[in-house]
């Protein structure tokens, strides 16, 4: 359902990504790793066009995103959610209208002016969603007032609240404890599954990434190590990808 | 260079920066002096008459309560040219911002267009908008409105839209990549992260405006600027005791409240 193909982007002189292809299925939760500069994010945010790519083509659900502008854009990127790393909701509204801002794209902008005026059937799917993330109780708290795996929970529940296809999610846990991270996603694991989700995380804790991937791909230099079944995915092999800059990590 | 060249050629640029400090610090005396001259300063003559100002302020007691109702009429009037101008100001720099701002501008050329715009507003000094609008609108508060509303959103849009490039940028983001439009990731991602910003910013400004309210009805926009300035004209100290008294009031009271309000928000 997200097909990428060929992707390159260069910083200036730096070349980030130099051909990569990633597609994401269905059901599958897919674990980017990578050493820190290797790419991963940029990956993350041209395959949703936050970031213009050189070369390549993106294909969400069969839309091919690169070839899109303006209206067409904003409804083909529908189909995709982001959950990033610093948690991105609006701190002074409440984790309910968090999550019904996911529902945006598909309002027209008559009843978008306040939370009051989404119709019933967008609040009743906002908590539905809250819900599913196990956070009903937390609907009428204030986002900044979450904590950190409650915050990511809520990204989620937005994600859901979309009716999104593929999540792209940039290292999720990077700033929470280990049982937040465990809870965030084995979350993200069980929408993937049970939702029939494309998930794509970038993450930076190997052994996270072996308990809950579907597959694992490995970044090095802008180009794609390996992608396979984390089984089939040796410990060397990740070694290998933090190999070089110990110091920066 | 060797060591011996630069040995050489420092005594030579020390004299010539020296030479330099002399003619910069001559100039600005020279500057000071023709201020002073310009200006017709002169200490001894405050000095001289100052038992003039003491004969002022002791015809202003006991004020002329004569004329309090009539002070606190202009002195809400002048509130009140404030309030309109102020909130008009703050509904046109909402919908200015969402251009002016470099991050969530929809096209450059809307944005330079803009940013012109409100330079431009801000350039114009009060008192000639004022002018100018009495002289379009006729004499009364509604050409202070006008003057107000124009000065102040040339300088709050441009604050707003400073506070707005200022801002995290994350929710921005998220809610464009769930497909939201610009209208609404205004709304919903762009504004609740600002408001506070945005708020405490209209409240001060409120509070600056009414001291510029008081200066344009000095014009003749109606206010209590108007009255004072009469009272002065026709030396009537006792009325003007009034008047400074419920000017006073004035300042002070939005001030305090404009303190209190933006405590509250932050």
């Amino acid at each position: 359902m997200l097909e990428v193909r060929g992707l390159q982007k260069r910083f200036g002189s730096r070349e980030v990504l130099r051909g990569i292809d990633v597609s994401v299925r269905p059901g599958e939760l897919t674990v980017v790793l990578g050493a820190n500069g290797s790419g991963k994010s940029t990956l993350l945010r041209c395959a949703i066009r936050l970031l213009e790519p050189d070369d390549g083509s993106v294909a969400l659900c069969g839309t091919d995103l690169l070839g899109v502008r303006g209206d067409a854009l904003r409804q083909a990127r529908r189909r995709a959610a982001m959950v990033f790393q610093s948690v991105l909701l609006v701190r002074r509204r409440s984790a309910l209208e968090n999550v019904a801002f996911g529902a945006l794209g598909e309002l027209p902008l008559r009843q978008s002016f306040s939370t009051r005026l989404f119709p019933n059937e967008i609040r009743a799917r906002s908590l539905e969603s809250l819900a599913r993330v196990g956070l009903a109780d937390r609907a009428g708290q204030r986002a900044a007032t979450l904590s950190g795996g409650q915050a990511q929970r809520v990204a989620i529940a937005r994600a859901l609240c979309q009716q999104a296809s593929v999540i792209l999610a940039d290292e999720p846990v990077a700033s929470l404890d280990p049982k937040a991270a465990d809870a965030v996603l084995s979350l993200l694991a069980d929408v993937a599954r049970n939702e029939r989700l494309g998930v794509l995380v970038v993450l930076h804790q190997p052994e996270l990434a072996r308990r809950y991937a579907d597959r694992l791909i490995g970044f090095l230099d802008g180009r794609i190590a390996f992608d396979r079944a984390p089984h089939a995915v040796d410990d060397a092999e990740i070694e290998m990808l933090y190999g070089d800059d110990d110091d920066e990590r | 260079m060797t060591s011996a060249d630069v040995a050489v050629a420092a005594p030579g640029r020390s004299w010539l920066r020296s030479l330099r400090w002399l003619v910069g610090a001559g100039a600005l005396v020279a500057l000071y002096v023709h201020a002073w001259g310009d200006a017709k300063v002169a200490p001894l003559e405050f000095f001289r008459s100052f038992h003039n100002l003491v004969r002022i302020v002791q015809h202003m007691v006991p004020p002329d309560w004569g004329v309090l109702r009539s002070s606190i009429h202009a002195a809400i009037l002048t509130f009140d040219t404030a309030l309109l101008g102020t909130t008009a100001a703050f509904a046109l720099s909402l919908l200015l911002t969402p251009l002016a701002a470099r991050n969530i501008t929809p096209h450059r050329t809307l944005y330079e267009a803009s940013r012109a715009l409100m330079g431009f507003l801000r350039t114009v000094p009060l008192w000639v908008s004022g002018l100018l609008f009495l002289v379009v609108v006729g004499p009364n508060a509604f050409a202070g409105v006008l003057a107000l509303t124009f000065e102040t959103v040339g300088v709050l849009a441009k604050l707003y839209a400073e506070a707005v490039e200022e801002m995290d940028m994350g929710p921005v983001d998220a809610l464009r990549v769930s497909g939201a439009g610009r209208t609404q990731v205004f709304l919903h991602a762009v504004l609740p992260s600002v408001a506070p910003t945005f708020l405490g910013l209209v409240i001060y400004r409120m509070d600056s405006n009414v001291r510029a309210a008081l200066v344009l009805s000095a014009f003749g926009a109606g206010g209590l600027g108007f009255q004072i300035f009469n009272s002065i004209e026709l030396f009537q100290w006792a009325q003007l005791g009034t008047e400074l008294l419920v000017l006073l009031v004035l300042v002070l009271l939005v001030e305090r409240v404009s303190i209190i309000a933006r405590a509250r928000i932050s």
